[in-house]
């Protein structure tokens, strides 16, 4: 045959690799898979990236040693027990929901489209779905780890990277994503604790173990707190807040009405609240500018005095 | 990362053949809308996996596959029978969509989209765990389904708006042109009435809202969607930020960053209110300082940590 279109290669690749019952070597391919150049460097070429190709799309290629030869030789097989998705059995309108969602979130840099496809492809909603006629619903980021993060939460495989410079060897429970970052929480085997991070502060690539290291205990867990000010390895300190009377809806609307604990005659309000990060907290208060004060404890009350002393002071400006 | 047209055909077709042959056959038109393709395309792909087989290519292990009256016809080697697993990319990208619609307040939590995900979270290994969890911002769902209300049918809302930027509360009728959630926080873009502009509000602001019978036309063209659009006249600053405080020129819409020699970076930032820039400066303290810009605004950490410290009887002595 003259020209061989790529795509059919590709998927002659893919058939033979799946059907074979013992690894296939290069040369063993070259010959059973038409459309490979005559010329050794030129086929070892197209057979890169054609391995290149079929990993991307996150197939199971396996190389490993063939029985009985010597000297060793290695040889190519794709792992069917990791090749085939288990059919969901899917109805129309769930496929439909999850088509629907796919066009109204946005997710960054993450495309569910050829996943779609393995499910049954795209359904229409109709026009009764809840479709946002003006783009997206909703916009979230993505970020370089989270994809394996999940896999590693959903195969129950431990994770280790680095983390404020610590190696950390979690067995994750779930990732979360919450005002504006995704979070990861998993059991912190050397703290022997439950603890949350913030995915963009993990230094560099993820590495995952091997499937089934753990079992997901249930009901243990208390999941991703609500606020930045309790995401903190810090020990836990209760705030006391004095908010003034225009601010009170709004501060309730963010630390919740359990945490009032005074409702003073003129309006303002005092607000008990627990921080584990007082970085978070701080941040937090000064959102307020001059419409809030820590009132307790007296060593974070005074932290807040020499911020702010610090700024006040800080030189003139430099310019 | 763009892959090549070859590999996107064949990611396609390891999809679409799988599909048609569990069902036998499947008509041209309703394969092209599942997989978004055309007639011609799909002619094309077919065309390609006809000469798909094994070694030897003998006509019993090729693919079976004819088109008759529209009718897309499928028999499989026993290979190609089932889709491929999911990557984990894909995985995620459709539990995070599918979760982000379910945490829309008012969205059935027994629906089918609850139902559909329960399904993928367990083909993907999760047993039926919520391994993952979006909120995608503090919301009243009272003032959530008003400001949908107010967007679908074109009536004018009404909203009690705490202004945090300026800090000043304000009552104002609003036209609202599109909610989203970005970033973890709910938003409405709008014709202020108030304003005579576009304005953006974060919904967790408004305190109150109230659907009003005045109905509005929406422009033909959207506003650019856009969290922060400082316009031409704001003021700029030049901030020169610490190393602990670089995050800034990622997180905040800067418009111009120059390193200096000893790794500090100096970050352009437009300064739409005055509130804004200060608690920017407070909260950064000691790691960032305004170095360009005019008097005012220079003064705006100082002065601002001063008023503060009032509160609190004072600076601290010493």
């Amino acid at each position: 045959m003259a020209t061989v279109d790529k795509a059919e290669r590709l998927l002659n690749l893919i058939s033979t690799l799946l059907s074979t019952t013992r690894p296939l070597t290069a040369e063993e391919l070259r010959s059973r898979v038409p459309g490979y150049p005559e010329a050794k460097l030129s086929f070892r070429r197209a057979f890169e990236r054609d391995k290149d190709d079929l990993r991307e799309m996150g197939i199971p290629l396996v190389l490993e040693p063939l029985e009985g030869v010597d000297p060793p030789v290695e040889g190519y097989r794709i792992d069917r027990s990791r090749y085939y998705l288990t059919d969901p059995g899917f109805e129309p309108d769930e496929l439909a929901a999850l088509h629907l969602a796919l066009s109204a979130v946005r997710l960054d840099g993450l495309d569910g489209t050829d996943g779609l496809w393995k499910l049954g492809g795209m359904v229409d909603a109709g026009p009764t779905g809840p479709g946002d006629p003006a783009g997206a619903l909703a916009s979230l980021p993505a970020d370089p780890n989270l994809a394996a993060l999940y896999q590693a939460c959903a195969e129950r495989r431990q994770v280790s990277f680095a983390y404020n410079a610590q190696e950390r060897l979690i067995d994750p429970h779930r990732v979360g994503y919450q005002r504006g970052h995704w979070y990861l929480t998993g059991y912190d085997r050397q703290r022997a604790d439950e603890r949350n991070f913030r995915l963009d502060r993990i230094a560099g690539a993820v590495a995952l173990g091997p499937p089934g290291a753990f079992e997901h205990a249930a009901g243990t867990g208390s999941g991703l707190p609500d606020d930045p000010w309790r995401l903190g390895e810090g020990p836990q300190i209760t705030a006391r807040l004095l908010v003034d009377a225009d601010q009170v809806a709004w501060a309730t609307s963010q630390l919740g009405d359990a945490t009032v604990v005074e409702r003073r005659p003129d309006g303002s309000a005092v607000f008990e609240v627990a921080v584990t990060n007082w970085p978070a907290f701080r941040t937090f208060v000064i959102g307020f500018l001059d419409h809030a004060e820590i009132l307790a404890p007296a060593e974070q009350r005074h932290e807040m005095i020499s911020w702010l002393t610090a700024v006040a002071a800080d030189g003139g400006p430099a310019a | 990362m763009t892959r090549s047209g070859a590999s996107e055909r064949v990611a396609r077709l390891l999809s679409l053949v799988p599909w048609v042959a569990a069902r036998g056959s499947a008509s041209v038109e309703e394969i092209c809308r599942r997989f978004a393709i055309d007639a011609d395309q799909l002619l094309r792909d077919l065309d390609t996996v006809s000469m798909v087989g094994l070694y030897p290519y003998t006509p019993d292990v090729l693919i079976e596959l004819y088109v008759e009256d529209g009718q897309v016809h499928i028999t499989l080697p026993q290979a190609f029978d089932r889709p491929l697993q999911l990557t984990p990319e894909q995985a995620v990208a459709l539990v995070a969509a599918g979760s982000s619609l379910l945490a829309v307040p008012g969205a059935d939590p027994h629906g089918p989209l609850a139902r559909g995900l329960a399904k993928l979270s367990g083909a993907v290994g999760g047993a039926g765990q919520a391994n993952l969890e979006v909120r995608l911002g503090e919301v009243n769902p009272d003032v959530l389904g008003v400001l949908q209300a107010g967007l679908r049918q074109h009536r004018q809302v009404d909203i009690d708006y705490y202004a945090y930027g300026r800090d000043t509360h304000t009552r104002r009728v609003i036209d609202p042109y599109r909610v989203t959630s970005d970033e973890g926080q709910w938003y409405a873009s709008a014709w202020c009435h108030l304003a005579g502009d576009e304005r953006l509000f974060r919904l967790d602001r408004i305190s109150s809202a109230e659907l009003l019978d005045t109905t509005f036309s929406p422009p033909a063209d959207l506003p650019a969607e856009s969290v922060f659009s400082p316009s031409a006249d704001d003021p700029r600053v030049v901030i020169e930020l610490d190393p602990d405080a670089r995050w800034v020129a990622e997180q905040y819409p800067v418009e111009a960053v120059e390193e200096t020699s000893d790794g500090r970076l100096r970050a352009t930032l437009a300064v739409s209110a005055h509130p804004w820039l200060e608690r920017l400066l407070l909260r950064l303290g000691p790691s960032a300082r305004v170095v360009v810009g005019s008097r005012d605004l220079r003064q705006a950490g100082h002065q601002a940590a001063r008023r503060i410290l009032a509160r609190y009887g004072g600076p601290e002595s010493g």
